[in-house]
């Protein structure tokens, strides 16, 4: 495109999408507020039911979903470079096992809700340092290493789950089995999120040039001075931590960190200094449009976000690739 | 009306068919997916393939002829001693065989399908139940007392329950009606539906439950249709017998109802999400409850 540059505007449009998704996410509920109630509310009056629902259910629902969908996004677009693999997603190497054995465990237990998210993460970080030291092994490390490992120990995390499945009494399982598939009504505090999530969206920025030639193979970028080993354990780390979070704060939340990078690949071209910031804004709209049509569209029963973001992204990644070259 | 003798000497071998039956003392009823179970005998050796049925069995009084029972079958306090024989959700057939039981308790909807299909190709004799009412709870305890040879017992203790269920009905039958919102399960937020008999628990003590019409015996709801729905009480089960922490994070929400009435209730969830005549016990703590909400109103 002569004259304008794509890349602050293709990140403005994505930016908009995302406020638009939080905005609608705020204005729909089983309780109908109007324009002019809301409008009250954030200026600081209002009914205090109003209030409640929006400061306390609505606006931290919002939040947690466009957080958990940015951090995925950018987790899967990280994660992309670094096994140089298409299907690789922020789950493929076995951190969401370790978190759902983390969370399931807890909930076996008998632990309160409010432990589950630590229990998660820890799972997670616990599933990270595995991997990351199986993939080590004796002949050093390299990215098909570390995938493998990372696809076996989830297949090993796989069978626990499945155990501790067994062993519950029928009462929690519907609360188990919820969590396996993702959703944001787990999430407690958006905070957390948005702490990791801010630096985190800054960071990836510098890394952009060197996981740029990252993308086009190690030795190529050894010889053009990148310091390859430091940048892919940087990634690996910074990704796993971001997949840790996400997993924490509304479980295992499917799709968007795989097809999110994708989709802005085919629309934008493959330049990570424009993909990572955008996974981000892309993650996170998609993310909070889909939770707010879960929870919406057969209300008051609650659809796992789940579906709804494959029945956004399957039908619009699919038009992207027929129509790409 | 006239009488062919074809007819008449039907009659007699009908006649003759049940002397036989009662000479060889066999025992026989219908289970809850309508299948006649018949037994030679009373059952001695009795395998309980849910928690819920083997409290049944207890108080039915067939308590000393139970020889296995699945994992979490925790009450009364006897059961906990009875060797495993899988969770009801996996059961394991061979533990299961090797007790020789003479009667197997399934659960309809609990149990593999195809799990009690083998254990009666096995050869084993199979009552399925499932009480989805408080009748249904005193029926089965009539059944699986026949079935037992302990009708005296399971008569009363049917007896007892159908008693208490219809004194908290007619006490309540005129009270002014309570709206209720009854919290299953926290995380994901899910309630009963009007055909669930904790549902039925509500009516008897004069409630309407709230989301009595949704689909699905236990749905999955969102926090904010408790508030849009407003309910006068909010009642809740939880993790444990003695752990109200499920009502805490509704105090919050002070415009509703309940909150502002002080009307979260909680009842202990073995009293009222088993099937059992513990129910009895979870319903009359249910109606104090609901009493309650009306003393605020």
């Amino acid at each position: 495109m002569p004259g304008v540059s794509p890349r602050p505007l293709a990140l403005a449009l994505l930016a908009l999408a995302g406020a638009l998704a939080v905005a609608l996410s705020l204005a729909v509920g089983s309780v109908p507020i109007h324009g002019a109630e809301l409008w009250a509310v954030f200026t600081g009056g209002g009914d205090p039911l109003h209030r409640e629902l929006l400061l306390s259910l609505r606006l931290p629902r919002a939040l947690a979903a466009f957080a958990t969908g940015g951090l995925l996004g950018l987790a899967g677009a990280l994660m992309q470079v670094l096994l140089r693999n298409p299907l690789a997603d922020p789950y493929v190497l076995g951190l969401s096992g370790g978190a759902a054995v983390g969370a399931l465990g807890a909930m076996l237990l008998g632990a309160a809700a409010v432990w589950v998210p630590g229990a998660a993460f820890v799972g997670a970080l616990l599933s990270t340092v595995l991997v990351f030291g199986l993939a080590q092994g004796v002949g050093g490390w390299t990215p098909t290493r570390l995938l493998l490992t990372g696809v076996v120990v989830a297949a090993g995390w796989g069978a626990v789950v499945t155990f501790l499945l067994t062993l519950s009494p029928a009462e929690r399982l519907p609360g188990m089995l919820y969590w396996l598939m993702g959703d944001l009504s787990y999430a407690r505090s958006p905070w957390p999120a948005w702490l990791l999530l801010v630096p985190a969206a800054l960071l990836v920025v510098p890394l952009g040039r060197g996981l740029n030639v990252l993308a086009r193979g190690p030795l190529l970028a050894a010889s053009l001075g990148v310091a390859v080993r430091p940048l892919e354990i940087t990634v690996y780390v910074l990704a796993s931590a971001l997949t840790a979070m996400a997993v924490s704060t509304a479980g295992s939340v499917g799709f968007v960190g795989l097809v999110v990078p994708h989709m802005l690949r085919l629309a934008l071209g493959n330049d990570q200094r424009l993909i990572l910031p955008a996974s981000v804004l892309a993650g996170g709209a998609l993310l909070t449009l889909a939770d707010t049509l879960a929870r919406t569209l057969l209300a008051p029963q609650q659809l796992p976000v789940g579906v709804i973001t494959a029945l956004l992204g399957v039908p619009t990644f699919l038009l992207l690739l027929y129509r790409s070259r | 009306m006239p009488r062919s003798p074809l007819f008449r000497a039907l009659l007699q071998v009908l006649g003759l068919v049940s002397l036989a039956v009662w000479a060889r003392a066999e025992v026989c009823v219908d289970d809850d997916v309508d299948r006649r179970v018949c037994l030679e005998q009373p059952a001695r050796r009795i395998v309980a393939l849910s928690p819920g049925a083997t409290e049944l069995l207890y108080d039915a009084g067939a308590g000393d002829r139970l020889v296995g029972a699945v994992s979490f079958s925790d009450y009364p306090s006897e059961a906990k001693a009875l060797p495993r024989v899988g969770s009801y959700k996996r059961l394991d057939l061979e533990a299961i065989l090797a007790l020789k039981p003479d009667l197997v308790v399934a659960w309809v909807s609990g149990n593999p399908a195809t799990q009690v299909e083998r254990l009666e190709t096995l050869g084993l004799n199979v009552y399925r139940g499932e009480p989805l009412r408080f009748a249904e709870v005193a029926d089965t305890l009539e059944r699986l007392a026949v079935l037992a040879g302990t009708e005296p017992a399971g008569r009363a203790a049917a007896a007892r329950f159908r008693d208490g269920i219809t004194e908290l009905r007619d006490r309540f039958a005129g009270a002014d009606p309570v709206t209720v919102f009854y919290e299953v399960w926290e995380e994901p937020l899910m309630t009963v539906n009007g055909e669930h008999l904790i549902s039925e628990a509500i009516r008897t003590c004069g409630g309407v439950n709230v989301f009595a019409d949704l689909p699905g015996l236990a749905p999955r709801i969102g926090t904010e249709a408790v508030i849009a729905a407003d309910p006068e009480a909010i009642v809740a089960g939880g993790m444990g017998e003695n752990n109200p922490a499920w009502l805490t994070p509704w105090k919050r929400f002070r415009a509703l109802t309940a909150v502002q009435r002080e009307n979260l209730f909680f009842v202990p969830p073995s009293t009222l999400q088993r099937p059992t005549p513990q129910m009895l016990e979870g319903t009359r703590l249910l109606c104090d409850h609901l009493e309650r909400a009306r003393a605020r109103r």
